[in-house]
């Protein structure tokens, strides 16, 4: 059985949603199984109407344009381009927060990349299983 | 170490050059699976952390890290797919 890691995201703003995505890159690069959950701000971003735009809610808004610039300097994939292909290659599964999700009005088909919307227990039972457990 | 590497001819080389962390490591991952067992993959990186980060990958996951050559601008790992 593959050691897993699991991600509490509650963050939506892109610097911390590229952490997530190479957080995933490294679990999924060691074989391991990868839970994300999205909190508050996490389900956000990940709705369809919102991926693409999380620059407008960048953490230091004012060095937005700098982040963007020197990402793409970088050579680093936005986020949501990662998480496609993190998907394809590994066990990644993205849970939404129930309370989240009613919150953004989000459902499965207006968000993208999450598998299931779930409960509090679930959250924490997968936090009890897993080997690495972050929160962003 | 190089001067036996560069004798070495990998089944497949992989060009992740210009892509930050963690793209080379992610085009190993995905590379690997194209090389036989007991072939050799070559991967090319302009990274730094690439350096240090493939070594420790390739025994995590159980295959043998050869050793690097350092070109200018850019690094040569050579990894041998075990499994």
């Amino acid at each position: 059985m593959a050691d897993k890691m699991v991600l509490l995201v509650f963050s939506g703003t892109i610097d911390r949603l590229v952490g997530m995505s190479v957080l995933v890159s490294g679990a999924v690069a060691l074989d391991m199984d990868v839970d994300i959950y999205l909190m508050l701000w996490g389900a956000y971003a990940f709705k369809k109407e919102n991926i693409g735009k999380d620059m407008e809610i960048s953490e230091h808004q004012t060095l937005a344009e700098k982040l963007k610039s020197g990402m793409e300097k970088a050579g680093l994939k936005p986020w949501f381009e990662s998480m496609k292909a993190l998907k394809e290659m590994g066990n990644v599964k993205v849970h939404a927060c129930g309370a989240a999700a009613k919150t953004w009005d989000a459902t499965l088909e207006n968000m993208d990349f999450v598998d299931d919307i779930v409960g509090a227990s679930e959250l924490v039972s997968a936090l009890a299983e897993a080997k690495v457990a972050l929160f962003i | 170490m190089s001067e036996d590497l560069s004798n070495i001819k990998p089944d497949k080389t992989v060009d992740a050059r210009g892509v930050s962390c963690p793209g080379p490591l992610l085009a190993a991952k995905r590379s690997i699976t194209e090389v036989p067992v007991g072939g050799v993959l070559e991967v090319l990186s302009s990274d730094p952390g690439t350096v240090k980060d493939l070594p420790l990958w390739a025994k995590k996951v159980g295959h043998e890290y050869l050793g690097t050559i350092e070109e200018p601008g850019y690094w040569k790992l050579y990894i041998r797919r075990k499994k």
